[in-house]
């Protein structure tokens, strides 16, 4: 570039530095903008090419057949762009939307309503009993916080579909918790545990709680003790304080938690098949009985995409407040 | 102007010599009983001050290390004063006691009178102005102020009110929407201050106040912030390793060492009569003979050093056996550097060296000689002419001479 065109583009900088606070911290980022070179170009292409392959394509492709009508044809559904003596048909079928918001039994509405219901309690579970955790961990020595680490990650390396089976073992009517009541002369027939919600939720918070605890205990990590001695200086209660001081300064970590926890919960499918009553449909299972028993691709992909538009919602808050965060510090 | 203001406060002090006083007679007292801390006792002034603070017997152990160290302390209404020490001298962890943030292992706080070792922070009626500033970062600056009065459940038209008072006090009035990270340091002082002030506390503490702040800042800060204590009229402690600060901010000092009183007094009294070596050394510099007494009448004292060929005269008595070991102390400013022998002296009170280095600091410069004995003895000079010609240089051949009122006969 010659150097009367670089002073001028200096001067244009310059003078969009004198203009409003937006615009000017958009001048000041090109100021200290440096080039990137195609090194780092080709590290960055790395997660677009994964998110491209692995999700925005197959999203694109479920949102394609969700457009279609069902068909006894390989594969099961009726194409969009057809040719038709030469002209291009693009024919969209907005049915299978409709018929889950409209259909008569409401079996659609109801089990999206019921999934929603079982993560956000779920999250909420969690959240009430990891932050304590957290709390402790963050708290602690750290030869004794490996220990509570290792204590806390240590199931995981069993496999998922095991535990669940465990958990089996242990709710059903003759299983173990049973037994030792019974025993303890507490009660005095079986409880019926294994499949009601409960069952539900002590699988969901019990596979979930460490996507819970550990993005909280970062955050805990990081917190500024002196500003809780401040606030009990000022005549803050415990109570008052870790809702007015803690929270605040926690935010990010309750959110990832909560964001790890809600959204795999939303789509649980395992946990509430094997633990899970008859009466409590989730999302999970009205998708697995669309696709593999009534073969409809078409309404089954449609009850996945509106899953994803519900799930997306606090994803867009979720980033929304990050960026907040990032602007602000 | 405000250092004229607060020359006039200081006058007022008690314990305190009037500036126009030449070096006070009584001053040289403490070295007639070694043990007794001047300060301890209450003066005249003092008594018919009403004490607000009572600390007694206070030690705080950490497992088997003693924080504090059985400290008694009285805090008279309306004063300012500084816990001064060097790191780790267990100054932080008194004033966290007074907050409440740590419990006494023995001893008591008294707070006008009623016990305060088993309140809890939040219901003391003492705040506390952090280190850090310890702003909420989530909340603006008028959120951050009324914060303390909505703990209250005072009305909103009243926090309102007293949150722009604050505001006033400390000229934030046009900050109020800013959040603490929007904030230079020295606004967020301002913003910490006004905030420990709201809740209108019985007793002020402040924690490193201009820890945070640069030097010239500093500077600055420090005669506003006595300033508006001085309007509010709250008694403080303060906490401090500077000794420059706690001399301009205080009414009275407290040097700490090993979590004990070293020595209390007004800033006045603690430079000019340091009651121990530590003391001495620790406000100020200070050239220090190890010396033992010749002979002690009525007037004068004459004490041998093998430092200086002649004996030193001391204008007062001393009531120590003769032979006994002491230490003489000699502040560099009182020590006058001449190029040629001072007749007055006598042949006391005064030695000759070689001008080995020289310290020039713009307003003082620091000569330190080398005297025969192989000593080195730092005597000042103010830098009173911009051209004056004839000041000693390296190598040159001085003389030294003091008053005998100057040197301070020390015996811990």
């Amino acid at each position: 570039m010659p150097i009367s065109a670089l002073n001028a583009t200096q001067a244009l900088i310059r003078r969009k530095l004198n203009a409003g606070p937006r615009r000017r911290r958009k001048a000041e980022l090109l100021l200290t903008r440096r080039e990137v070179t195609w090194r780092e170009r080709l590290v960055i292409l790395v997660p677009y090419l994964w998110m491209i392959l692995f999700f925005l394509m197959p999203f694109l492709i479920i949102f394609k057949i969700s457009l279609s009508v069902t068909e006894i044809a390989i594969p099961p559904y009726s194409p969009i762009v057809t040719f038709e003596d030469g002209a291009m048909q693009i024919i969209l079928h907005l049915e299978n939307y409709t018929f889950i918001f409209t259909d008569e039994d409401g079996t659609y509405m109801k089990s999206y309503l019921k999934s929603l219901e079982v993560a956000s309690f779920s999250t909420l579970l969690c959240l009430f009993i990891g932050y304590p955790i957290a709390w402790a961990l963050s708290k602690c020595r750290p030869a004794t916080r490996n220990i509570m680490f290792m204590l806390l990650i240590m199931p995981s390396w069993t496999s998922f579909v095991v535990r669940i089976y465990a958990w089996m073992a242990l709710l059903k009517k003759d299983g173990l918790i049973n037994d030792v009541l019974m025993a303890l002369g507490i009660i005095d027939s079986p409880i019926h545990m294994l499949q009601t919600d409960f069952a539900v939720y002590v699988g969901i918070v019990y596979c979930y709680l460490p996507y819970m605890v550990l993005p909280l205990f970062t955050a805990l990590l990081k917190v500024d003790y002196t500003l809780i001695e401040a606030a009990y200086d000022l005549g803050a209660r415990p109570v008052k304080t870790f809702f007015s001081v803690l929270v605040p300064q926690t935010r990010s970590g309750i959110i990832a938690g909560s964001m790890l926890v809600f959204i795999p919960a939303l789509g649980e499918y395992v946990i509430p098949e094997l633990l899970g009553g008859k009466g409590s449909i989730l999302i999970g299972r009205i998708l697995w009985q669309e696709f593999f028993n009534n073969r409809d691709w078409p309404l089954a992909s449609a009850v996945a995409i509106v899953m994803l538009t519900i799930l997306a919602i606090p994803i867009v808050i979720f980033f929304k407040s990050q960026r907040k965060k990032a602007e602000a510090a | 102007m405000e250092a004229s203001q607060r020359t006039d406060a200081a006058a007022a002090k008690p314990q305190d010599p009037s500036p126009a006083a030449k070096e006070p007679k009584p001053a040289a007292k403490n070295t007639h009983r070694p043990g007794d801390l001047p300060g301890q006792k209450a003066s005249p002034v003092e008594q018919h001050k009403k004490p607000i603070l009572e600390i007694s017997d206070l030690t705080k152990k950490f497992g088997d290390f003693s924080a504090v160290n059985g400290v008694d302390l009285t805090v008279y209404e309306g004063e300012i004063f500084a816990l001064l020490g060097s790191s780790g001298c267990g100054k932080s962890t008194l004033l966290r006691m007074l907050a409440g943030f740590e419990t006494p292992t023995s001893g008591s706080i008294l707070l006008e009178g009623r016990n305060i070792v088993d309140i809890p922070p939040y219901k003391r009626t003492i705040n506390m102005m952090f280190q850090s500033y310890a702003l909420f970062p989530n909340m603006n600056v008028r959120q951050n102020i009324a914060f303390g009065l909505k703990q209250e459940h005072l009305k909103k038209s009243v926090i309102d009110e007293r949150v722009d008072k604050m505001l006033k006090l400390v000229h934030m009035e046009s900050f109020v929407d800013r959040k603490p990270y929007q904030l230079s340091g020295g606004q967020r002082q301002r913003v910490a201050l006004a905030r420990s002030l709201a809740k209108e506390p019985r007793l002020l503490l402040l924690d490193e106040p201009m820890g945070a702040l640069d030097k010239k800042l500093r500077e600055q800060m420090r005669l506003e912030l006595v300033d508006i204590i001085n309007t509010v009229g709250v008694t403080c402690i303060m906490v401090t390793h500077d000794q420059e600060e706690a001399m301009t901010m205080a009414d009275r000092i407290a040097i700490m060492d090993r979590g004990e009183f070293v020595q209390i007094g007004g800033p006045r009294e603690i430079y000019e009569n340091p009651n121990c070596r530590f003391s001495a050394e620790f406000i100020g510099s200070v050239n220090l003979f190890d010396c033992t007494l010749i002979s002690s009448d009525q007037k004068h004292s004459l004490i041998h050093t093998d430092d200086f060929p002649s004996p030193i005269e001391l204008g007062h008595d001393l009531d120590l056996a003769d032979g006994m070991p002491l230490t003489i102390a000699l502040r560099p400013e009182k020590v006058y550097i001449s190029k040629v022998p001072d007749e007055e002296t006598g042949g006391s009170n005064c030695c000759e060296g070689d001008v080995e280095n020289i310290a020039y600091l713009g307003d003082i410069s620091i000569y330190y000689v080398r005297l025969p004995s192989g000593r080195l003895v730092a005597s000042t000079l103010p830098n009173v002419d911009r051209f004056k010609t004839g000041l000693p240089i390296w190598d040159d051949h001085v003389y030294l001479s003091w008053d005998p009122e100057s040197c301070i006969a020390l015996t811990i």
